[in-house]
């Protein structure tokens, strides 16, 4: 079969094209800012996927490892005048190399067992962070302020960041899609799906899981770094468990597995909560959660394999391929 | 002929419990070998210390004339040894494709690239009979399939020596024809084949040699006819004839 440019590959870049002008449009910051955040949860869900997603390790642990990488880049620029450019192929080396460290002897734990350690490693590392004077204690470190540079990460208007989050989601999802499709992919997949099996076909299951944990860390630290330079203000907080589970949801929801799940899910539950954020908190404080929550279990109830797990049984998906066809004037086989 | 697996004196304890007990035989090279008994005897036991599962509580395993006695079980695939499950793990949300093409991607043969190792699963799936099912999910098949991609993911590792544990429990007697012809073809191929079976019509026509093990122990071993005709075989099998 010839590869050629079809109208799949011109309606993507299409509408990546119509994304990167949105900021020439909006000028609204709030708006800006939710989709700068979307892009950064879509990320790090995406980096989690490669442990949560790929090799079944379902990891509460992440926002630790984001913290991480938030924490030893902004500790480089203010003592170091490090830019974070430098700071995130340092953060993935030294967060990965720790995180695969700290769980290679856990994963002999399976299912819930090995979810529960990763959350108390991430209460550790923020306990240690909160009691650290170094690291600005429980107050947490304002990052310096002052005039637009490329160099150093900051920029006073949204707009960068939101080109910036843009290319990080994107070399994100085609790094995913990558290991999906390679020889490491479907060792963490055989990992996920069966321990035994994979044995009995020459796979070291923990050998792949510690891969996994590496790169999945690793990458969730460079997300940290994003986040630091973007919000300019880091502090324990942000090692919270709930933060971990923000990275989950999207996995979850938009579907555990294949990696667009993540992407597509953190396109919904991002502005999906802010929208409930800025419509019903006004109203009943704690309403907006309510009903995120109530959304959440109904998805999972009804549809446990998230939308990607929807699409691929769909008939949706068969009259898309069909349509695309025929825009291409292929022929149905 | 010379032996490619030699077990000697192997025994496995669990706690109390002896599941294996000085169990003593080998496996010629380029021969199908059965290993039966009735339920409980240490068959599937047995082989999973063959197969590095378990770690035996003493005797040794030859493989080649190696001792390969307690090497963790992922070792085993790169030195010409695949298995197949009785309870079958297949890989549950991967096509059939891409289960075997894992298999061939870690064997022998070494591919780094999806697509060969892709190409040379749907050679073996065509040589098992599954192309046509190449897109399916494991769950969608039947108990036939499902065994039968049990051992084109084994023999997707390029095995020396391939051990199948009850491929052909469960299925009727035409399926069970066609297993035979396949695992026949299989060994024809130049893979030797150690198999635990139950269907004593398959094992009579397969098999060169036959090992009967017994709560544990080996009662006899020789061809198959000699083996089935023993009175004590029969007498386990059967009960005793009142007289």
């Amino acid at each position: 079969m010839k590869k050629r440019i079809g109208s799949r590959q011109i309606l993507l870049l299409i509408m990546l094209f119509l994304v990167a002008l949105i900021p020439m449009f909006i000028k609204t910051p709030y708006i800006l800012s939710i989709l700068v955040m979307t892009f950064y949860t879509a990320s790090a869900s995406l980096a989690w996927s490669i442990l949560g997603g790929m090799t079944g390790q379902i990891s509460l642990g992440h926002a630790a490892f984001m913290g991480l990488g938030a924490y030893i880049s902004t500790l480089l620029l203010m003592n170091a005048n490090f830019t974070p450019w430098v700071s995130i192929i340092v953060v993935f080396f030294v967060v990965g190399g720790i995180s695969a460290l700290l769980l290679s002897p856990c994963f002999h734990l399976r299912g819930p067992y090995f979810s529960l350690v990763t959350i108390a490693f991430g209460e550790a590392f923020r306990n240690l962070l909160t009691n650290w004077n170094y690291a600005g204690k429980g107050q947490g470190l304002l990052l310096p302020f002052g005039d637009n540079s490329l160099i150093l990460m900051r920029f006073k208007s949204k707009a960068p960041y939101f080109y910036l989050a843009l290319v990080m989601v994107i070399l994100m999802y085609l790094l995913v899609k990558y290991i999906d499709q390679s020889k490491l992919g479907y060792a963490l997949k055989t990992v996920r799906e069966d321990e035994d099996t994979a044995n009995a076909i020459g796979i070291n299951p923990w050998k792949y899981k510690v891969i996994a944990t590496f790169i999945s860390c690793g990458l969730v630290a460079v997300c940290g770094v994003f986040y630091a330079s973007y919000i300019r203000f880091i502090s324990p907080d942000i090692m919270m468990q709930d933060q971990s589970v923000k990275f989950v949801l999207p996995a979850v929801i938009g579907g555990i597995g294949s990696a667009i799940g993540p992407l597509i899910g953190a396109i919904i539950l991002t502005p999906l909560s802010e929208y409930l954020n800025a419509t019903l908190s006004s109203i009943a404080p704690g309403a907006n959660l309510l009903v995120y929550a109530v959304i959440l279990i109904v998805v999972i109830l009804f549809q446990p394999r998230g939308i990607m797990g929807w699409y691929e049984n769909s008939k949706f998906k068969i009259k898309l391929n069909n349509w695309l066809d025929k825009l291409d004037g292929r022929k149905k086989e | 002929m010379e032996n490619i697996l030699e077990i000697k004196e192997l025994s496995k304890n669990f706690k109390g419990l002896k599941a294996v007990s000085d169990v003593t035989f080998s496996v010629e090279k380029g021969a199908i070998t059965g290993l039966i008994g009735s339920n409980g005897a240490g068959k599937t036991t047995t082989f999973n210390m063959i197969s590095g599962v378990l770690v035996p509580s003493s005797g040794k395993i030859l493989y080649n004339g190696k001792d390969i006695t307690g090497l963790k079980p992922y070792h085993y695939t790169s030195m010409g040894i695949a298995r197949t499950f009785q309870i079958m793990k297949p890989l549950k949300h991967m096509t059939v494709l891409d289960n075997v093409a894992s298999g061939a991607l870690y064997g022998r043969k070494g591919y780094q690239s999806t697509k060969q190792a892709k190409e040379y699963a749907e050679e073996i799936l065509q040589n098992t009979g599954l192309y046509d099912k190449r897109y399916c999910l494991p769950g969608d098949m039947g108990t036939p399939f499902k065994k039968r991609l049990e051992l084109a993911r084994a023999l997707a590792t390029d095995p020396e020596l391939l051990l199948l544990d009850e491929v052909m429990a469960g299925l009727n007697p035409t399926e069970t024809d066609e297993a035979v012809e396949l695992i026949r073809k299989i060994n024809e191929d130049g893979t030797t084949i150690l198999l635990i079976e139950h269907v004593m019509r398959a094992v009579a026509s397969l098999c060169k040699k036959v090992v009967m093990m017994h709560h544990g122990e080996k009662i006899t071993e020789g061809m198959p006819q000699e083996v089935m005709n023993d009175p004590y075989v029969i007498e386990i099998y059967l009960g005793k004839e009142e007289s």
